[in-house]
């Protein structure tokens, strides 16, 4: 894992001292609420509902087994015992007070972690696939790049008031599991002629109100060139980027608006004047950095399992293993991830005691380091599969070995109408529902792999855009409604989802999801052909006439 | 009851008080600090402010609070002519030792007692219409006169500790204030002991809640009527509701036309381009861009020193030719969420090598200073008071490490690592 260097604690400490100053102006009233909002947020501090809630960076999602316990401490000191993993590969406390703060923020600068950036029209915390210097299909591990992007975009003087929010997600695998066609900028791995590796750049992706699937702009920058061309990119949005309506600022409407070749133009008109100059990375420092990510000193262990065998002596455990556990490109070793969505259970809550489990079980099972998945969940990198008896057994004590990963019931569910000011419809009681009308883990194996997405408003915080069911809270005449979507994957086949029909009621929604469900099962061409490729060949056709009936 | 403060002047009333930023008041004490809660509503609505207080078993302590601040405060009592005897002799002896100098009874209008109960027991019958007239109406009324008011409100009661913030905006566009609201029994009684303050007479007695005589014994009934009524005024518990989207008054004006260049600040000698100035005779004039290029060749023949006013929208590419003819370019940050300037600075001072004065003008804060300056920026026309005030103190609000290298002279040196550079020394 990356280790700060004097520079890094210089940094973040300096950035703690001086959001305790403008706390401190706040609270005499020198600032007013206008002028601390920009402050506050490029600390992550939002103003909520109820209470201020504090944003917490994971960079690339990346944590040891210290800083776990550094957030459940603060979890427990600072909050009301737990906290929420986004999305965002971040965590959120959501009851901090203002005065606490700065502590909390030198709490986390103790552990190499603050919260700059985590919020604010700023670049923010770059995200990556949670199985990165793990998965047996990677091409290169992105994290020393994500590092170096991190380290480029830290309070950057000239992209700190863009007209909008602007993320970046890198993936070195081509099986993309960071959803890098839906960031403001995706980045790929990828190889030129000389077979070299390199990057190609996706721009304008995005969900909320408007989703769009990220361009390729560039099929190949290579490494010494990354930072100059993502300079180049943000300069042109932040000169030409709308700032008159907020919906319409991020970077993917002026691609849409201005063309992708127009905005190539002027990216590749800046960049020639950028490139060779001193954002160059020497391939020195791509080593020195890449040296924190080396592997871990795996061991020469036994490979696999007779899951055979397990299923018959223990259903449960096999079940935690087929579907929790992923292919390590180190024999011998899986990747693991523990599933924050039990039945019933908000997803990607964790308790303060969950933290410390999960800690421990890090340390002791995958070399202490810990991943939060964009899914929501957490992933335990490097597991030998000799060890993996004992980490189920430890994640059953601690009510986390919910063995759902990639089920119908691992969905992701915005806060909905139950927390969330602006939401039109409630989200998490449609989980739960669905979550109990598929709890049965036989009939989850029979449906096999299919993502749920639910989301309380257009601003699409849950991905509904990107769920192979997509369920979308709107308002009708006072009325909470759902409309359902087909055919969204997040991956690099991305699609967005299209509406099915007219909205449901909330009680009609699981039945519309379990008529889905049913039509896919009937039509399937075989039992490996999963929902989403089904979708892929029927189109939408049968799954609407088997819901609203043919007209 | 208009409000002392110049903020917001002709915004709508409601608009006035979200200016207040309700919801980031509530952050902005610690839960026990219940003086910071009463200071602060007294100095955002100086002379505005009433206390209600039933002078029951636990007023005395923040009628202790209120004497420490002001005295001469606005203290109202509900006189609802039902009071025991011991309640009325503890307003007097509690206003006395406390020095409170404005106490106000309100009474139930006499006409309304003769028509609803002229018997004096309507408290029996229909205790809410007792209320009603006896406490909400000459409650009402009074309140009428004010921009907000202090309750002793406490929300130990409920389990929810999201449910009474400090600060409330009600229905009726008034802010309500709850300095207890996080206190319990025992940090009441711990107050009143630190200081000494005089016990309700009844209280020895084993009274907790103390209301009207005729109902203490079914006091809960009668004050749940009461308060639910109350609550009923403002039952979307608007206070922490609203959006903190609150127009604030733009900062004032600054008298002298100063700037701040090489640490302090300076007589500034240049001016702002005015309708009807002539092109071939101005000198220490911003140009707007568009208007230099308007008359591009008179300008470039006028001997005087001139500087070039650049917009956030302006095509600084349209001009680089030419800056060198300029000894000074300003750039506008007509809102200092408005970051294009920052690209334009790095432009100017970077690509096209400009090395005269760069100033930013507009709504400049100590908080982009640092960002400004690292962008090319080198003179600040500031308008904001305590901005203006760090700088002077030469509190530039510089980072002591910087994470990119950015500008002419921000390149890694010696052993340093890419991308880190030591922040300016001064
Ligand atoms: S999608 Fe809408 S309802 Fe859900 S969290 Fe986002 S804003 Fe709130
Ligand atoms: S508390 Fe009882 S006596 Fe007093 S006003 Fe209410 S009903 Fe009337």
């Amino acid at each position: 894992m990356y280790r700060y260097d004097e520079f890094d604690h210089g940094f973040v400490k300096a950035r703690t001292e001086e959001f305790r100053d403008q706390v401190e102006r706040r609270v005499a009233g020198q600032l007013n609420e206008d002028q601390f909002r920009p402050l506050r947020l490029m600390n992550g501090l939002y103003l909520q509902l109820h209470a201020y809630m504090l944003r917490v960076a994971i960079p690339y999602g990346t944590l040891s087994a210290t800083q776990m316990r550094r957030l459940a401490h603060i979890a427990r000191t600072y909050d009301r015992g737990y906290g929420h993993f986004t999305t965002r590969q971040n965590i959120q406390f959501n009851w901090p007070r203002l005065k606490d703060v700065p502590a909390i923020l030198d709490e986390l600068a103790g552990v190499e972690m603050h919260a700059i950036q985590t919020s604010g029209n700023c670049i923010r915390n770059v995200t990556t696939d949670a199985f990165a210097g793990a998965a047996a299909d990677e091409v290169i591990d992105p994290r020393p790049v994500a590092e170096i992007i991190r380290q480029w975009s830290s309070v950057h003087p000239e992209f700190t008031y863009l007209p909008r929010k602007f993320k970046i997600a890198i993936t070195g695998a081509p099986n993309d599991r960071a959803a890098v066609k839906f960031h403001d900028i995706g980045l790929m791995a990828s190889a030129n002629a000389q077979g070299e590796i390199g990057w190609a750049v996706h721009v304008g992706g995005g969900m909320g109100r408007t989703p769009m699937i990220g361009k390729l702009i560039n099929g190949f920058v290579p490494h010494a060139d990354l930072l100059a061309y993502l300079e180049s990119i943000l300069r042109v949005y932040n000169r030409y980027g709308r700032r008159d309506n907020k919906y319409k600022a991020r970077v993917k409407i002026l691609v849409h608006e201005e063309g992708l070749d127009a905005i190539r133009d002027q990216v590749e008109a800046e960049f020639e004047a950028a490139r060779g100059g001193v954002l160059t990375l020497p391939q020195t420092e791509l080593d020195r950095i890449a040296a924190y990510f080396v592997p871990p000193e795996f061991a020469e262990v036994a490979t696999e399992f007779d899951l055979e065998v397990e299923r018959r002596r223990d259903p449960a455990f096999a079940r935690f293993v087929e579907n929790n556990s992923f292919p390590h490109r180190q024999p011998g070793y899986a990747s693991v991830t523990v599933s924050l969505k039990p039945v019933g259970g908000a997803p990607g809550d964790a308790s303060a005691e969950q933290m410390d489990v999960l800690a421990d079980l890090a340390k002791k099972y995958s070399f202490g380091e810990l991943r939060v998945s964009h899914e929501q969940n957490i992933v335990l990198p490097h597991v030998a599969i000799s060890d993996l008896r004992d980490l189920h057994a430890g994640l059953v004590a601690a009510g986390l070995a919910t063995g759902n990963i990639g089920s119908i019931t691992d969905m992701i569910a915005c806060p909905g109408l139950d927390y969330c000011a602006l939401a039109n419809a409630r989200s998490i009681p449609v989980a739960q529902e669905l979550s109990r009308r598929f709890a049965d883990p036989a009939r989850q194996k029979q449906i096999g792999p299919l993502k749920i997405k639910i989301s309380g408003c257009i601003n699409a915080c849950g991905h509904h855009h990107v769920g192979h069911i997509g369920i979308l809270g709107v308002e009708k005449k006072g009325t909470e409604l759902y409309q359902i979507t087909i055919g969204g994957d997040a991956t690099e086949q991305a699609s967005i989802g299209t509406i099915l029909g007219p909205g449901l009621s909330a009680e009609q929604v699981p039945g519309a999801v379990e008529t889905l469900v049913d039509t896919y099962l009937l039509a399937r061409a075989s039992p490996e052909e999963s929902f989403i490729a089904a979708h892929r060949r029927l189109g939408d056709a049968p799954f609407k006439e088997a819901l609203y009936g043919s007209r | 009851m208009a409000l002392a403060d110049p903020l917001g002047a002709g915004l709508p009333q409601s608009d006035r008080l979200r200016a207040f930023g309700i919801v980031a008041l509530n952050g902005m004490f610690d839960e026990m600090d219940a003086n910071g809660v009463l200071r602060q509503a007294v100095e955002l609505l100086p002379g505005d402010i009433a206390i209600v207080s039933s002078f029951g078993a636990d007023s005395a302590v923040i009628l202790h609070m209120v004497a420490s601040i002001d005295p001469g405060l606005p203290v109202l009592f509900l006189e609802t002519g039902k009071h025991f005897a011991e309640t009325l002799d503890y307003v007097e002896t509690l206003s006395r030792h406390l020095g409170l100098t404005n106490v106000r009874a309100l009474r139930p209008d006499p006409e309304d007692v003769r028509r609803f109960d002229p018997n004096g027991d309507l408290w029996e019958t229909d205790p809410d219409s007792c209320c009603h007239i006896r406490k909400t109406e000459p409650l009402d009324l009074a309140l009428a006169g004010f921009g907000g008011w202090v309750t002793g409100r406490k929300r130990f009661q409920t389990a929810d500790r999201g449910v009474l913030p400090h600060f409330e905006l009600t229905s009726d566009d008034r802010i309500k204030v709850n300095p207890l609201a996080y206190w319990n029994d025992s940090d009441i009684a711990a107050y009143r002991k630190a200081h000494d303050l005089p016990e309700h007479p009844l209280y020895a007695e084993g009274f907790r809640s103390i209301g009207c005589a005729s109902c203490t014994s079914v006091v809960a009934e009668g004050e749940d009527a009461r308060s639910g009524r109350w609550r009923g005024r403002n039952k979307t518990e608007c206070g922490i509701h609203f959006d903190v989207n609150a127009r604030i008054a733009r900062p004032l004006p600054v008298a002298e036309a100063t700037v701040f260049s090489n640490g302090r600040f300076i007589a500034d000698p240049w001016r702002d381009w005015a309708e009807g100035d002539a092109a071939d005779g101005v000198r220490y004039t911003h140009v707007p861009l568009p208007v230099f290029l308007e008359h591009r060749e008179t300008f470039l023949k006028n001997p005087h020193p001139l500087g070039l006013l650049v917009a956030p929208g302006d095509a600084i590419e349209s001009v680089a030719g030419d800056l060198g003819r300029f000894a000074s370019v300003a750039i506008a940050f007509p809102a200092f969420t408005d970051g294009r300037g920052y690209s334009t600075a790095r432009l100017v001072t970077e690509r096209y090598g400009f090395v005269g004065e760069v100033r930013a003008v507009g709504d400049v804060l100590i908080d982009q200073i640092r960002l400004m300056r690292r962008c090319g920026i080198t003179a600040f026309v500031v308008a904001h008071e305590p901005t203006r005030a760090a700088l002077a103190d030469g509190r530039l609000g510089d980072l002591p490490v910087y994470l990119q290298p950015v500008g002419r002279d921000e390149v890694p040196v010696g052993s340093r690592r890419f991308l880190r550079r030591a922040g300016p020394s001064a």
